[in-house]
């Protein structure tokens, strides 16, 4: 890692809040440090280079324009700039109402890692955390956790995909939901 | 078997909106209670924060380039703001850009329309114009809207506004101090638009209340409320009773 977790964590938040200042420079900087870590969302999500393209391009004009609704006592400027990315993608695949079956290959390449490739300084503490509550469900649920959250799919597609019944995936990730909030606490 | 609750099951909601597996139905009913509850808003937030560090396991890639690039131009940080064509005064832009320069440049704006375009009902109307500049998150004015109290109507020119997706409307709206926002038209992004002001609006018009600009589906809102980003907002500010006495001494 070449920054701590924390340094990266108070830069990012600095460039932010300077963001909200209409500072263009902090701006840029910003867009420097964390456009490769969103475009990986875009790709992930999208699977297809040019609507990712299009969804970050959106996703930082909308970070311009609404930096000053970030708060940092509410959430990292990371966790802030995921929540907009994904948002976008996911209003993306909704309006694009179909269903993409190629995941399944990109899935194996994913799911359960024993260690997952968190090079980047991500908030640490929380990752770590996250990943002790995930390591505690079923093996078939906290991959169903993982996939939905990382391709943006709805329980039909992410049924579909799998090939089980809707109602067993909704039962799956609704009560890993429930234990993930039992163990992360509130 | 182990019930789920209410609060569990409104809980369990906002965690699956987080991860995003509901359908665009069951997301915007989500998104609507965000807006309106600060309990959802809390429970949605606490789930962001539980969730997004598991994108710490998906690979970087970098952007192109041009990526960047595109967005600078739509954010308008590649041009600086250029003068457009010369009309008539009422549509002169320049006049209207330097207008939203400051309320103090209002008086003075207003003996220009008077003393230079004399007719019978221009005279009429300088004494209760108000005006306002909409500016847009970039900080750059978007459009000039001036409301021309005796004629009801409300005269939207554009200034530098960015654009907006082709399927898409802008939507101007009065909002009232401590009040819900009230829909004045739609009107064309990137060329002068005149609405009529209803009483109801002429009502509301003054200091305490502002304009804003939302983007909406084709046509305007379906709800009478906002349902898209707002992309611009606005003081209003009144002919100051100088600019009034002035006129009258022009005249």
């Amino acid at each position: 890692m070449s920054v701590t977790s924390a340094d990266e964590h108070d830069e990012l938040n600095r460039l932010l809040l300077q963001t909200a200042q209409n500072d263009r420079k902090a701006f840029t900087r910003l867009y420097e440090r964390t456009s490769s870590r969103l475009f990986g969302i875009c790709m992930r999500m999208l699977a297809d280079r040019r609507e990712a393209e299009e969804v970050l391009q959106e996703a930082f004009v909308s970070v311009w324009q609404r930096s000053g609704s970030f708060a940092p006592g509410k959430a990292s400027a990371l966790t802030w700039l995921v929540t907009l990315t994904r948002n976008k993608a996911i209003d993306r695949l909704r309006q694009r109402g179909e269903v993409r079956l190629d995941g399944a290959a990109a899935m194996e390449n994913l799911v359960d890692q024993a260690d997952g490739p968190s090079t980047q300084a991500e908030q640490n503490q929380q990752y770590l955390r996250l990943r002790e509550c995930l390591d505690e469900l079923e093996p078939q649920q906290r991959q169903s956790v993982r996939e939905a959250f990382f391709s943006g799919a709805t329980y039909n597609e992410l049924a579909e995909r799998t090939k089980v019944p809707l109602g067993t995936m909704k039962s799956w990730i609704r009560r890993s939901l429930l234990q993930l909030r039992a163990c992360l606490g509130t | 078997m182990n019930t789920i609750d209410d609060n569990d099951r409104n809980h369990l909601r906002y965690a699956e909106y987080v991860l995003g597996v509901l359908d665009a139905d069951e997301r915007a009913a989500v998104a609507r209670e965000i807006a309106a509850h600060d309990e959802a808003a809390v429970a949605v937030g606490l789930w962001q924060r539980h969730l997004a560090p598991l994108a710490a396991d998906i690979p970087a890639q970098t952007p192109p380039r041009e990526v960047w690039d595109r967005i600078i131009h739509t954010l308008q940080m590649d041009t600086p703001v250029a003068p457009r064509e010369r009309g008539s005064l009422w549509n002169n832009l320049r006049l209207w850009q330097w207008i939203g320069i400051g309320a103090s440049a209002i008086a003075a704006a207003c003996v220009v329309v008077v003393v230079t375009q004399p007719k019978p009902q221009q005279q009429a109307v300088s004494a209760g114009v108000m005006v306002s500049s909409i500016k847009q998150d970039n900080g750059v004015a978007g459009w000039t809207a001036t409301m021309d109290l005796q004629r009801k109507q409300i005269v939207v020119v554009p200034a530098t506004p960015s654009p907006i997706a082709a399927n898409r409307s802008t939507e101007l709206w009065l909002i009232p101090a401590g009040q819900k926002p009230i829909s004045v038209g739609v009107f064309t992004n990137d060329a002068t638009t005149t609405l009529a002001l209803s009483p109801a609006l002429l009502a509301q018009l003054g200091p305490s209340a502002v304009l804003a600009v939302s983007v909406e589906p084709p046509g305007g809102s379906p709800t009478g409320q906002p349902t898209g980003p707002v992309i611009g907002k606005g003081a209003i500010a009144g002919a100051p009773a100088n600019a009034t006495g002035r006129q009258a001494a022009a005249t």
